[in-house]
């Protein structure tokens, strides 16, 4: 199950750019052709959002947590930035956060992600690598940053962020549609087979 | 023209005439009070970002984080009078950070961003206590808003000994997010070295638990670079 995140939503808009490009809307946009391509090639996919609405957090990492193998990928807009560069982000915990919370195996709402911590790093490596090759500029490998989206769901999740919604005319991110859309495709066809059925 | 006609004409005409004038007055007021605002959080910024002396302070090379290129900071050498008072050295330095980079481009943190306060507790956590506009102004982003905190926590590593961890506030509260993305809930770890030119994401680690982070030792909070 691979569940698709639009970032911000409703009133939280996001990154707004001058030439009148919005982050929510443009990553609903992003989500909903990604959407329509796995599920082409046999992915099962839920989107947290599909409207103009704004889960909370909690809202949106409970919808991947429902389920025992998801794949969490969380789609964004930067503000800043040249035009056409992809990055992956995995989640980075410190500060010895336990691998679990209780003796009991059960870990915290807050703390869900870190078991899935190096499965995410390899996800996010896997994706950007497929993104560098379609984007030119991108970094070749992901970076560990604290996105809240990614901190409370129990499964490998990743955060895409495209830049940037700087540009004159907001059309032209819709060109980024196609080679996002592919490499998350081949991404998560590589990463597939490793997909941890349940808690890792 | 009857005189009842003219009465009511000559009385119409003075309303209309106090009326503008009310008008003109009020309108002076209303800029009068726009005017004293902007003087006001003027003052308030002018304030804060007054360079802060103490009995202590001595010349040195102090390493301030500033950005190089669109994803990455790096120390810049700046001679600094900073104090042997952990607390008033970090703002020290935090002031620098906001109000010194050598170019536009190397900016790090909004220029209307203020440390409101700068505490540290007796196990080594400090809170840095930032005015709404850090979090208003940075650019919303997950890189540009790991830049920003990397800068804030790779200044305090490399200047301040003696802290743990870095719990940042806004406007005194705790927020989800500097700007709509990266995770200030928990604490950054200050008690590793910060590491020149490296990469956000390698050189500091993101927010701990604050449920968990009690437990938790300095051997274990220590980063391992992914890479």
């Amino acid at each position: 199950m691979v569940v698709l995140d639009p970032g911000h939503g409703g009133t939280d808009t996001g990154a707004r750019g001058a030439g009148g490009a919005v982050e929510k809307d443009v990553v609903l946009n992003f989500a909903r052709i990604t959407r329509a391509e796995l599920e082409r090639q046999g992915f099962r996919v839920v989107m947290t959002r599909n409207d103009d609405s704004n889960p909370s957090y909690d809202e949106r990492a409970a919808i991947a947590n429902a389920h025992r193998d998801a794949v969490f990928v969380s789609l964004h807009v930067s503000s800043t930035g040249a035009p056409g560069n992809a990055r992956v982000y995995s989640y980075r915990f410190s500060m010895g956060v336990p691998a679990t919370s209780a003796s009991n195996g059960l870990v915290a709402w807050n703390e869900a992600q870190q078991p899935y911590v190096d499965a995410s790093h390899r996800l996010a490596d896997i994706l950007q690598i497929e993104l560098a090759q379609r984007f030119a500029g991108s970094p070749a490998l992901s970076i560990a940053v604290p996105v809240r989206e990614l901190r409370s769901v129990a499964a490998p999740a990743v955060a895409i962020e495209i830049s940037s919604v700087s540009v004159a005319d907001p059309n032209s991110l819709t060109a980024f549609a196609p080679p996002l859309v592919t490499a998350i495709a081949r991404g998560l066809t590589i990463y597939r087979p490793a997909i941890p059925i349940g808690a890792p | 023209m009857p005189r009842n006609l003219r009465i009511v004409l000559a009385i119409l005409g003075a309303a209309v005439l106090v009326g503008l004038i009310s008008l003109h007055s009020l309108n002076q007021r209303v800029e009068q009070f726009a005017e004293t605002k902007v003087s006001d959080e003027q003052a308030r910024r002018d304030l804060l970002a007054q360079p802060i002396s103490t009995s202590s302070d001595a010349k040195v090379k102090a390493s301030i984080f500033w950005a190089a290129g669109a994803d990455k900071t790096t120390p810049v050498e700046v001679e600094l009078d900073l104090s042997s008072n952990p607390t008033q050295r970090a703002k020290q330095v935090l002031r620098a950070l906001v109000t010194d980079p050598p170019t536009p481009e190397q900016r790090t943190l909004p220029a209307d961003a203020t440390l409101l306060g700068f505490y540290i507790l007796s196990d080594g956590t400090a809170i840095a206590d930032f005015s709404q506009a850090l979090a208003s102004e940075t650019p919303s982003g997950i890189l540009s808003e790991e830049i920003a905190v990397n800068s804030i926590v790779q200044t305090l590593q490399g200047n301040v000994s003696s802290l743990r961890r870095l719990k940042i506030l806004i406007h005194g509260q705790e927020v989800d997010t500097l700007a709509g993305h990266v995770d200030l809930t928990g604490f950054f770890d200050l008690s590793s070295p910060a590491q020149p030119g490296a990469a956000p994401g390698s050189a500091v680690s993101g927010p701990a638990a604050a449920g968990s982070s009690a437990n938790s030792t300095s051997t274990a909070a220590a980063p391992q670079p992914r890479r």
